[in-house]
């Protein structure tokens, strides 16, 4: 004990532990979510525009600025996620429960129209059922000699197959994911007591999964009533209107106050929703979390329905990612949609501008508008990554490592709150907020460093996830310990925390990346000319008729999504040379 | 010189460790002994200095490294402690030597000089031979091995344990606390150890601290736990097999344990209260006798040469330390028979009566 003496001064402690880190997120967090959510708020109660809200509930006009749209979302939202819950129901119970040809592929094609921008497929159903009504090309169906009728192809009935085909994935991956944890024993002990399939299905696996099928019922329903593609591309060249739809229409034409006011009613509505979800199954989460000791029990035999059952899975997969796949490239090099696999050409990849060829307009790569969009989209991808990942981990971190206290729980919540915001009211939102100079600052709207903040604060609930999962590898103790060797936090973040975590932070960040330049929702109201992101090139070209280049930068963005995705699942679960046997 | 003083903390409304004072002289083995949730390792964090307490202070050698009245502490690196985690917290992607090692390169100790160390630290702990391994690579016990290395490379001046062997098996958990005594001896730090085992408690400690909801029960030294428990918490909770605890209801001039008058004589002015009897000072008979309760054999189990013998009857479980097995089965009754009088006494409060 001869060295025991002690060196180096203490430090008085003006806080509790953790407090200023906590101040310092919450601050982070206010300013990126409240405020832009407040600011929408307080814009439409002031003098001159409080009117706004009567003449959305209340006046003349609102049967058609507000009521019809919300019928039409109201019933977009409840017949998408049924029939989700039901597609995505079903194949995770072919995938997890059953002895279904190729599961595994199965399981794997089931998550991937979640990595297709919604866009794509609604541009592909254009490409493929457009019929004479609205002018402009016809589909290739019509071209091919087929009668394709108005309701097929325009309006809510193709918007919600194009919904459905979209977010089913979504259901799938919560519903497999609780499926895999009903504990095989709980089967086995039914089983025993004389159960069949059936009683089984009804008595033990719906009941013990009813909470993931409500949460995929809710979070379908919240994105398909939030929606802004499909029913722009589908609906609107039609008049049906949806709110997402009527909120972006509003403020392109400057009624800034009223599109605020359905911005807010649709914030409320999917909030609402998701809220019930909750509510409903809150209490019962705890079922399914119940440890197995891994071994599944037998497999459901499907006899001879296996055949069947496999067909109709491929037929939903295949009408889902596939076909909206070929059928954009193919488009994008066919001139004429009515024949779509014909007179191919590379004049929209890389033609010169030609007079006789859409309008003069140039192909890809020498239109400055589209490589201007696709180094914005890229650079932006990136940032957010950076931004995203960077407060995700700190409030991870904060709440993971305090967890107590009032601030903590107001952290958790606030940064899960843009999960209850669909991407354009979040749009329009953060409009009202940066669109204007405040105090000294100057206004960002056209700007790139909006499109990154509005981003960031966007995905935040996605990058918190993704922190929480990185901290949970960190581990405490082995933080904990460092920091008694003396290391400061500098130096624990550089030898520790980092080489513990770059896998799981670059495969966040990259899923990040993918989320953003894919979106439309969000961007669609920032978008700027001289900040131009793909997806709203795209949406542009689409909408004025130019099909060809929409579906081509659609399939640039496909491709850098799912190369970009397949990157990030290769460094999650390749495993760490040191975990190695 | 180790000295705790009045030390609180507070999670919120919750007291995880109320107005525990001690003091333990350099060099000391201390065990901080509890069931889980006592407060042992909340105790143990503040020393480390990775909690604040709420009240109280910490000192060691005559410094204040924590201080709760007055918001003050002493960086965990500056307070010349070193703890080893309960889950060893082995940083994955160093080698064995990159774990010993990085704690040394943090103090500024130099290449040379680092070297000898690591070398020296390695050797003592006999884990040389798997310097350059990787902590998955190795077993629960070298890893152990590595942790332990690791804590001590900066000759830390107080030793810091929290449950250190609760992950091992039972033969090697034996070797390890004679591994840590060795240890002890040899680097002579002060030593704070929590376990809720008690063998490793009595086994290991110069000092031990037995604690029960945040409140510190008994401080003493091994013996002194066992001769004179100063709670019924304590009495029960230590020693090997625990002592029995008889509960005694005054019944006019009489006492009567269960529904059996018993000739005892508690002190003076008590009613009720709570009866010690050691386990070697039971009989186990196949007669009634004045001072025996009937009771259905539970267990027995032979313990160096001598029979260990279990009854339960009414929720009281009175065990007996005999030289030779009842000639009953397991089952049946037998007459558990008291010396005359017990070895000490407790109040209902569990405090002791003198």
């Amino acid at each position: 004990m001869a060295d025991a003496a002690m060196s180096g001064p203490g430090r008085r402690i003006y806080f509790r532990q953790g407090t200023v880190l906590k101040l310092v997120v919450l601050a982070i967090l206010v300013a990126l979510i409240v405020l832009p959510l407040l600011r929408t708020v307080l814009f439409t109660l002031q003098s001159e525009t409080v009117t706004a809200w009567s003449d959305v509930l209340t006046g003349r006009l609102s049967t058609n600025l507000f009521y019809k749209p919300l019928g039409n979302t109201l019933i977009i939202g409840v017949i998408v996620s049924a029939f989700c819950v039901l597609i995505g129901g079903f194949l995770a119970w072919l995938v997890v429960m059953t002895n279904v040809p190729f599961r595994k592929t199965i399981g794997v094609m089931a998550t991937l129209p979640f990595m297709i921008p919604s866009f794509a497929a609604a541009l592909a159903w254009g490409t493929l059922f457009r019929n004479d009504r609205v002018g402009g090309q016809i589909g290739w169906l019509q071209g091919m000699g087929a009668d394709i009728p108005d309701w097929l192809a325009w309006g809510m009935v193709p918007t919600l197959i194009v919904l459905t085909l979209h977010y089913f994935s979504l259901a799938f991956t919560i519903i497999a994911a609780a499926l895999a944890t009903v504990n095989s024993d709980l089967v086995e002990a039914a089983q025993i007591a004389g159960a069949k399939g059936g009683k089984i299905l009804m008595g033990i696996i719906l009941p013990v999964t009813t909470p993931a099928l409500v949460a995929a019922g809710s979070l379908c329903f919240a994105g398909a009533v939030s929606n802004f593609a499909t029913p722009a591309l589908l609906g609107l060249p039609v008049r049906m209107q949806t709110l997402s739809t009527r909120l972006f229409g509003m403020i392109e034409v400057g009624q800034v106050s009223r599109g605020y006011v359905i911005g807010i009613l649709l914030v409320l509505i999917s909030g609402a929703f998701l809220w019930a979800g909750n509510r409903i199954v809150s209490g019962r989460r705890s079922y399914a979390t119940i440890t197995g000791k891994g071994g599944r029990a037998k497999r459901f035999d499907l006899r001879a329905s296996r055949w069947p059952l496999f067909l109709v899975a491929v037929l939903v997969l295949m009408a889902a990612t596939v076909v909206p796949v070929i059928v954009l490239i193919a488009s994008s090099f066919a001139p004429s949609s009515a024949d779509l696999f014909a007179n191919w050409t590379l004049h929209y990849w890389i033609g010169e501008s030609s007079p006789d060829f859409a309008q003069g307009i140039p192909g890809i790569i020498h239109n400055a508008d589209i490589v201007r969009a696709l180094l914005v989209t890229l650079a932006l991808g990136c940032a957010v990554a950076v931004t995203g990942m960077t407060v995700g981990l700190l409030t991870s971190y904060t709440v993971a490592r305090y967890r107590e206290g009032t601030l903590s729980a107001a952290i958790t919540q606030i940064s899960f709150l843009p999960l209850l915001v669909p991407g354009i009211a979040f749009g329009a939102a953060y409009i009202a907020y940066l669109g204007a100079p405040i105090g000294p600052f100057p206004a960002l709207y056209g700007t790139f460093a909006l499109l990154v903040i509005a981003g960031t604060a966007y995905l935040l609930p996605f990058s918190v996830q993704t922190g929480r999962a990185v901290i949970q590898q960190v581990g405490g103790e082995l933080e904990e310990s460092a920091r008694i060797t003396g290391a400061g936090f500098l130096r624990r973040l550089v030898s520790i925390t980092v080489p513990l975590a770059v896998r799981g932070l670059a495969a966040g960040g990259l899923l990040v990346f993918v989320k953003i330049i894919r979106d439309l929702s969000l961007v669609v109201l920032l978008f700027t000319p001289t900040m131009p992101v793909l997806s709203v090139v795209a949406y542009r070209y689409a909408s004025e008729g130019f099909a060809q280049f929409a579906n081509a930068i659609t399939v640039i963005i496909l491709m850098i999504s799912i190369g970009a995705t397949l990157i990030a699942n290769a460094l999650q679960t390749k495993s760490q040379p040191w975990l190695k046997n | 010189m180790l000295e705790i003083k009045n030390i609180t903390k507070r999670f919120g409304t919750f007291e995880a460790v109320k107005d525990v004072s001690l003091a333990v002289p350099s060099g000391a083995f201390l065990v901080l002994l509890g069931p889980s949730g006592c407060g042992k390792t909340t105790l143990l964090r503040m020393l480390a200095g990775l909690e604040n307490p709420s009240a109280g202070q910490l000192v060691f050698d005559g410094q204040t490294v924590s201080d709760g009245d007055r918001n003050w502490s002493v960086d965990p690196a500056k307070r010349n402690s070193g703890l080893v985690f309960q889950s060893y917290a082995l940083w994955p992607h160093m080698s064995v030597r990159g774990n010993v090692e990085w704690p040394l390169k943090v103090g500024q100790m130099s290449r040379a000089e680092r070297d000898a160390r690591v070398a020296e630290v390695l050797e003592l702990l006999d884990i040389h031979q798997l310097a350059n391994r990787y902590p998955n690579e190795i077993s629960g016990g070298q890893q152990q091995r590595v942790a332990i290395a690791r804590t001590i490379a900066p000759r830390p001046g107080v030793l810091l344990f929290d449950e250190p062997l609760s992950n091992l098996d039972a033969k090697l958990r034996v070797e390890m606390r004679t591994e840590l005594m060795r240890l002890h001896r040899a680097t002579g730090a002060t030593t704070v150890y929590v376990t809720h085992d008690q063998i490793e408690a009595m086994t290991m400690a110069t000092h031990v601290a037995v604690m029960n909801h945040g409140r510190l029960q008994q401080f003493g030294t091994p013996n002194e736990l066992l001769d004179r428990p100063e709670t019924s918490f304590v009495a029960t909770f230590v020693g090997t097999p625990p002592n029995n605890m008889i509960p005694v209801v005054k019944n006019g001039s009489g006492y009567k344990i269960g529904a059996k008058h018993m000739p005892l004589h508690p002190p003076a002015e008590v009613q009720d209260c709570l009866a010690m009897f050691r386990a070697e000072a039971l009989h186990v008979r196949s007669e009634e006798s004045a001072t025996s309760l009937p009771m259905e054999l539970v267990e027995m189990s032979a313990i160096a040469g001598r029979t260990m013998v279990t009854a339960l009857a009414d929720g009281l479980r009175l065990t007996a330390i005999v030289d030779d097995p009842p000639q009953v089965r397991i089952g049946e009754t037998v007459h558990m028979e008291l010396p005359p009088e017990p070895a000490c006494w407790f109040g209902l409060d569990g405090a002791r009566l003198h």
